[in-house]
């Protein structure tokens, strides 16, 4: 199967954020990248599908500055086959501009599948995947966390509140793919990487299309208070409810 | 027509689900500084279409029901389909949805039909002149963003439990809406729909975790956390590393640097001293609570609550409380 | 030349053909590890050869089985030269060493063979004992070959038997030689020589070419006997503890430097031509004794590792390989028949890792240098579970799922837990450490840098060392400062997990850091820290003076330059646990005790049964920190039970790994025991204008 990864280049969620000059982005001082997790997990639920089937090719496509690059080619060591950087200094805030661009270059790709992760960690929309299967006309089937792929068509699961969706769909289709359907991503050896180094990568403008949603600003959150001893012994439990409810607001 | 509003109002066995309320009265807030009207469009099967009344109750001035078989459950392409037509012909400033596991898909479809971004899982809309104002947290809940959405129309998805269920109650008067596309040519079916029941809440999704460690003491101390757990009702069971090595829970309950990194609403952490192995699995949770015997527990420096004694006392008490708690709503 | 000399001398022009055939064949085999050069530092390697080869050093560890051994080793060495001249006497029958040394040396010589021959049979008698009727746990399992130990102890037995019985049969058989070849210098054979003088000269004759002979064949046999059994050893292990690193040269423990850049289709070993030709030789110079095992950890608690099964495994399948590789090798012997042979193809399939060594044993290994410390012939069991575990990462991704977030953690935050950088120093607030930023913007040079290391700066307990630690050196007024957001994770436990590839990303970008604050002295608590930056930096450039921090407490203590409140306190019962990086990795034994004597005088200082080169690790070491421990007894349970069994009221250690698995040991015993680092007990001391907390609030508080 000829199978295409759209990933992103996203901060380690790990950091701790500063908001940069402008005050509507986040600062990079100090910050790490890496694939996003869901990404990552579609990587390897494609190069899994591959796997199983046995031959077809794992293209790997980032839209994103040239360090996303360094994305593809972790994606590479993984086990993909080529990679695609379509380059834009920024990465918008508006799924839809992306979508064009990502469609743009799938077009004729001739894909039978094409995954996304279900969300990128940073900025948590999850639009991208299902605009592009419109775009492009495909079946689509968001947040799959089981699939199975036999003759021409797929079937999959896809939790919704409280339960679990059933789906069947024909290829060439689009997935995103959640948490649950891999359960880990591969760990990049050194030999992948080694062979990452001289697999085919593609570089060339993304085809980004009007931005529509914009951000304004950006802030952080309050900070989170110092921790306090509430009490001892079973005494302080009615003081713990009333924070959990009144301050904390989680009861 | 043009300051109005499109609620994509989600049902579930013929009613309508919380969030759709909580997705109309958003859009009031909406409708209110435009000057326009709040419709709220659902889809089913036979008889969907009582559920106007409470969307009325929540601020809906009109409600679109397409009334279809092959509806009754959410079928993404005809949906999607009847949205954009709908919209196209109405000419709304914005259509909002529940950032559910359906508004989530549904919501760029439409974005894609109608060429315009998303703003996705957004905890609060304004108006600003003629645009439209979100605020969506981002990285995590790290950082949050305020977007302006000045095309029309403005996709917007709200994040379930942002906002409360209004009360300025319109008068939800019924339109029949004919689906755009007959929902047996689609092409993505769903074949069934298995509901939770009984399923253990999986550790990455529960809101609130109640977490054991060696402070316990024996395998069969864990029904303390078990209960406190079911007090919650939304809670699931995890345990330290010392814990599952020893046998007394299933390594896949393991949270920690070896084992799952979680980050709920709410943490407890019961009898857990607080070795690193553990506090790198839990610490991004939003509250922790720790009950530890042992009052220079590193826990203690991570916990937001703390409270220090005999986890074999505090927590029957605490189970009980929640229980009190849980029950007055 | 008679008939009998001209068959003795094709019997024994076979035997030893035979045997040189195989001893070239063995060091052919040898030439499928890669190669290494050992051969520098030829002094120290003969210091080693003499202490650990001929004075067995290492062997006599274990008193009974040691003294049981040398007896038989030296035996041998003595036996020997008598062994030469038996078997030139069967050619030549007019030889004799007689011939050639004054008589008093020679009967000295005579006397040396009667006596040496009674020292070997009591060693084996009592060997054979041990092996049949009471084996120790190390004598037993899957790997060892036990009959064959039996056999060869009752072969060594026989040939003591025939020199007796061939010279007493010689004494009674002719009386020209009775006169001038005996006399007090072969009591023994005399004796029986004496009990058996009244039989026939037409039965003596036979019967003392009969012992003659059969004392040969058995020589000659028991030598070709050696290259197929792991009795190899007696012709090897001399040549193996001359070739050794692991008691030097170089620095104890140190993994092999890797160079990565090289275009090679194989990082790390996953067969035994990935391995050195050292590697080979250990297989050769395993005896099976099982010290090595005995002591290892992982296997006393019930996980699947064996040190010894690691080094038999390598040696079998190098039995395997190598014939089949014959043509490549130019050995003798076709390989083309042996894979044509039925099994011949398997045995090409096959690899050492999976088909004889499972990822769970490797994985098993917490990298403590017991086995390595134990081994009487200096084998290096870790350095072949090292090079397995970076096969199976570098070319394959394989470990086990829980060290991943480990690796990662390490890629995105430079330290093995997922904490942010910009944490890294707040321990730090409030107690006035410059950073060496802050000290190079002010135009200082600091003399010290304080490496706090991943544990010290983010997990709580390991937190108040590291403050404990810096009260210390500031009540020393010593001029210091740390790294602050800018320290980072050496790479250790990356490169202990067989990350090599992370390992020195880390390792490099930590050396940047260093240099750039033209860093020259380091001290830090982390044994981990402290071996290797002091020891492996060197492989990337980095050379520094790591100190750690229980023998620079010591110095400071021995120069004065802390002022401590000794004048009163009650008596504290205290045993030390030693860390293996500290102790068995660098020889650091005496500056924690004395430390904590020096702090405390009113103490007692309790040592566990297992302690100093015998120490057992705690569990956490060679990256088992970030691996779950899902088999058998948990070391950490099996350790604290040792030390709490001391009657110690607190448990002192020197690292910040072995306080999280002691503390969690305790606590699973239930016991009221603290656990102290030592700097925290010399803290607690400190005079009053620094103390906040004593030794003993911190016991008396848990």
């Amino acid at each position: 199967m000829k199978i295409a990864v759209c990933i992103k280049r996203v901060a380690d969620m790990g950091a701790r954020f500063q908001i940069g000059a402008d005050g509507a982005s986040v600062s990079d001082a100090g910050i790490k990248y890496d694939i996003s997790d869901f990404d990552e997990w579609a990587v390897e639920a494609a190069l899994q599908q591959n796997e199983k089937h046995g031959g077809g090719e794992v293209t790997v496509i980032s839209l994103g500055p040239v360090a996303a690059q360094e994305t593809i080619r972790k994606a590479l060591a993984m086990g993909a086959d080529r990679g695609v950087h379509l380059q834009s200094d920024v990465i918008p805030f508006d799924g839809f501009a992306i979508a064009q661009a990502l469609a743009a270059e799938l077009k004729d790709g001739g894909y039978d599948l094409i995954f996304f992760g279900r969300i990128a960690v940073d900025s948590a929309a999850g639009v991208t995947g299902a605009m592009v299967a419109e775009l492009l006309g495909l079946p689509c089937v968001t947040a799959v966390s089981k699939l199975d792929i036999a003759g021409g068509t797929g079937t999959a699961e896809r939790q919704v509140e409280g339960g679990v969706e059933t789906l069947a769909f024909p290829l060439p289709a689009v997935c995103t793919i959640d948490q649950g359907l891999v359960t880990q991503a591969r760990y990049p050896s050194l030999k992948g990487i080694m062979a990452a180094k001289k697999k085919p990568m593609d570089s060339k403008p993304a085809q980004l299309g009007a931005l529509s949603v914009t951000v304004r600003t950006m802030e952080l959150p309050p900070e989170r208070s110092a921790g306090r001893i509430v009490g001892e012994g079973a005494a302080a439990v009615p003081e713990l409810i009333r924070l959990l409810q009144t301050e904390a607001k989680v009861l | 027509m043009a300051n109005n509003i499109l609620v994509i109002a989600e049902t579930r066995g013929g009613d309508v689900r919380k969030v759709a309320l909580e997705v109309v009265t958003a859009a009031r807030v909406l409708a209110d500084g435009l000057g326009g009207e709040v419709h709220a469009m659902v889809f089913g099967g036979a008889g969907i279409g009582s559920v106007a009344p409470r969307l009325g109750g929540a601020g809906a001035d009109a409600v679109l029901v397409v009334e279809h078989d092959g509806l009754a459950l959410y079928n993404a392409e005809a949906v999607a389909a009847t949205v954009a037509a709908q919209v196209t012909a109405g000419g709304y400033r914005a259509v909002l949805f529940g950032a559910s596991a359906m508004g989530q898909d549904l919501a760029p479809r439409i974005g894609a039909r109608l060429r315009v971004g998303v703003a996705a899982d957004v905890v609060a809309v304004s108006v600003d002149g003629t645009d439209i104002v979100v605020r969506h947290p981002m990285n995590t809940n790290k950082v949050i963003a305020t977007m302006v959405l000045a095309a029309t129309p403005a996709l917007v998805s709200v994040r379930p439990g942002a906002v409360s269920v209004g009360t300025s109650a319109k008068a939800g008067a019924i339109q029949a809406v004919s689906p755009a596309m007959d929902p047996a040519a689609g092409r993505v079916k769903v074949t069934g729909v298995t509901m939770g029941g009984g399923a253990k809440l999986d550790l990455a999704e529960a809101p609130v975790i109640v977490s054991g460690g060696r402070g316990l003491k024996a395998a069969e101390n864990f029904s303390l956390v078990e209960d406190l757990a079911a007090a919650f009702g939304n809670a699931a069971v995890g345990a330290t590393r010392a814990v599952t090595d020893d046998g007394w829970r299933p390594h896949s309950d393991q949270i920690g640097q070896t084992g799952r990194q979680v980050s709920p609403d709410l943490y407890v952490a019961v009898g857990i001293s607080g070795a690193i192995q553990h506090i790198a699995g839990m610490r991004n949770s939003k509250t922790i609570v720790a009950i530890n015997k042992d009052k220079d527990a590193p826990i203690f420096k991570v916990a937001d609550y703390g409270i220090v004694g005999d986890a074999f006392e505090i927590v029957p008490a605490l189970t009980a409380a929640v229980k009190a708690a849980k029950a007055q709503h | 030349m008679s008939g009998q000399n001209i068959a003795f001398l094709v019997v024994l022009t076979l035997a030893l053909g035979f045997f040189s055939y195989n001893i070239q064949r063995l060091v052919s085999y040898l030439r499928l590890g890669k190669s290494e050069n050992r051969l520098d530092e030829p002094g120290r390697r003969t210091w080693n050869l003499l202490t650990i080869g001929f004075a067995q050093t290492k062997i006599l560890r274990e008193r009974g089985a040691g003294l049981s051994h040398a007896s038989v080793f030296w035996g041998f060495l003595v036996l020997t030269a008598g062994t030469a001249e038996i078997l030139l006497h069967g050619v030549w029958p007019a030889f004799s060493f007689e011939r050639f040394l004054p008589r008093p040396i020679w009967q000295l010589f005579m006397l040396s063979q009667e006596l040496f021959a009674v020292v070997v049979l009591v060693a084996v008698s009592w060997l054979l004992h041990r092996r049949l009727v009471a084996p120790p746990k190390r004598l037993q399992g899957k790997e060892i070959h036990g009959t064959e130990a039996v056999i060869i102890l009752c072969v060594i037995a026989s040939l003591m038997l025939t020199i007796y019985t061939t010279g007493a049969l010689e004494y009674a058989a002719d009386e020209r030689v009775r006169a001038t070849h005996f006399g007090w210098f072969r009591p023994i054979s005399s004796l029986l020589g004496t009990m058996l003088s009244g039989l026939p000269g037409r039965i003596l004759h036979p019967a003392y070419d009969i012992s003659y002979w059969a004392h040969a064949l058995l020589v000659l046999g028991f030598l070709n006997f050696l290259p197929y059994s792991k009795h190899l050893h007696v012709v090897s292990s001399l040549i193996n503890v001359w070739f050794s690193n692991t008691s030097g040269p170089g620095q104890a423990g140190v993994m092999r430097a890797m160079d990565l850049d090289a275009e090679v289709e194989q990082f790390g070993a996953s067969d035994v031509d990935h391995l050195t030709w050292k590697n080979l030789l250990d297989g050769y110079s395993c005896t099976e004794c099982g010290r090595c095992t005995a002591a290892c950890p992982a296997n006393i608690t019930g996980k699947p590792l064996s040190p010894r099964k690691i080094v038999v495994d390598t040696r079998r399948r190098l039995m395997e390989k190598a014939p089949l590789m014959a043509g490549e090798l130019d050995v003798p012997g076709s390989a083309a028949a042996l894979l044509a042979a039925d099994g011949g193809a398997t045995a090409l399939g096959n690899v050492l890792l999976d088909n004889y060594i499972t990822e769970d044993e490797l994985w098993a290994c917490t990298s403590c240098r017991a086995c390595v410390t134990e081994c009487p012939v200096s084998i290096d069991q870790l350095d072949i579970i090292n090079e397995l575990r970076r096969g199976l990462v570098l070319n394959e991704g394989r470990f086990p799922e829980e060290v991943q977030p480990t690796f990662e953690s390490l890629e995105t935050n430079a330290s093995p837990w997922a904490f942010s950088p910009a944490d890294r120093a707040q321990w730090s607030e409030g107690l006035n450490i410059p950073t060496y930023a802050e000290a190079f913007a002010e135009g200082k040079r600091p003399d010290i840098l304080f490496w706090v290391g991943c544990m010290g700066s983010f997990d709580d307990r390991a937190k108040k060392i590291t403050v404990a630690f810096a009260r210390i050196l500031q009540a020393a007024k010593i001029d210091f400062a740390i790294l602050g957001q800018e320290e980072t994770c050496h790479g250790d436990p990356a490169r202990r997990l067989g990350n090599e590839y992370l390992y020195q990303m880390l390792a490099k970008g930590a050396i940047e850091t260093l240099d750039r604050y033209e860093v020259k002295t380091i001290v830090t608590f982390c044994p981990h820290c402290f071996h290797q930056m002091g020891n492996e930096f060197p492989q990337l450039g980095g050379s520094y003076e790591v100190i750690h921090h229980s023998t620079y407490i010591e110095r400071l203590l021995n120069a004065n330059l802390i002022p401590l409140n000794t004048e009163h306190g009650k008596h504290l019962t205290m045993t030390y646990h030693d860390s293996c990086y500290l102790g068995r990795y660098n020889d650091v034994y005496s500056a924690p005790r004395e430390t904590l004597k020096r702090a405390l005088p009113v103490l007692t200082l309790v040592e566990p049964a297992r302690t100093e080169s015998r120490g057992l690790c705690c569990g956490a070491g060679g990256g088992r920190m970030f691996v779950d421990e899902k088999v058998g007894k948990r070391i950490n349970l099996e350790r604290t039970e040792e030390l709490v069994a001391t009657g110690a009221d607190t448990i002192a250690v020197a690292c910040p790994f072995c306080m999280t698995m002691m503390t969690d040991g305790v606590a699973k015993l239930g016991k009221d025991v603290a656990v102290l680092d030592i700097s925290e007990v010399v803290a607690g001391q400190l005079a009053p204008v620094h103390a906040h907390t004593t030794a003993r609030e911190l016991v008396a508080g848990d």
